[in-house]
């Protein structure tokens, strides 16, 4: 019973990181592709752990699965920051889509 | 049950390294190296709960670090300020 419980949230997990994967193919600005890109992984990579946590003997194991967690919870943001601003700067974006920026008005000052 | 997970992580896997290969500018690029790498992360814990061993799971970490460190210093190169 609690095998298939945690075989279902692997399932669901990987779900969201296909769709994380597709959606790189499917979006056209880069922004929206990021957005795309971290939160579903993210939202996926929780769901695979606690699929693990139910299917993996040994009680030294949750710690780890849930240091896994909560790096990828603390530096994925983090990351897409970095790369949004350097991207930014680089002009590598749509621009007609944008209706407010304030990175622009930041940079001018 | 999780094979089927496993070839799902695959398919999307395949559209972070599609977009890898053909994206036209250099942030594109970074940020499917960011995804592989945590695909990748999701395949190690995935594969741990199938074979019900904990052996890939310390790899895990050390991928989660190594793809934080890498993406930072990658938008700093592409910011043109790591010179």
């Amino acid at each position: 019973m609690i095998d298939t419980v945690g075989a279902f949230l692997v399932l669901v997990g990987a779900a969201f990181a296909a769709l994380a994967g597709l959606g790189q193919l499917r979006f056209r600005d880069l922004f929206v592709r990021m957005h795309v890109a971290t939160k579903p992984s993210t939202l996926g990579l929780l769901l695979v752990a606690v699929g693990a946590m139910f299917r993996i003997d040994g009680r030294g194991v949750i710690p780890v699965l849930l240091l896994i967690v909560v790096l990828q919870f603390l530096t994925a943001p983090v990351a897409a920051h970095l790369i949004g601003r350097a991207a930014h700067r680089r002009g590598e974006w749509d621009r007609d889509d944008v209706i407010v920026d304030h990175l622009a008005d930041e940079d001018e000052l | 049950m999780i094979v089927a997970a496993l070839i799902l992580l695959a398919v999307g896997g395949a559209g972070f390294l599609i977009k890898l290969v053909i994206g036209p500018n250099l942030s594109d690029r970074v940020v499917s190296l960011d995804g592989i790498l945590t695909i990748l992360v999701i395949v190690m814990m995935a594969w741990s709960a199938y074979t019900g061993r904990d052996t890939f799971l310390i790899v895990g970490v050390v991928v989660a670090l190594v793809a934080f460190l890498g993406t930072s210093i990658f938008a700093r190169f592409v910011e043109g300020r790591g010179r």
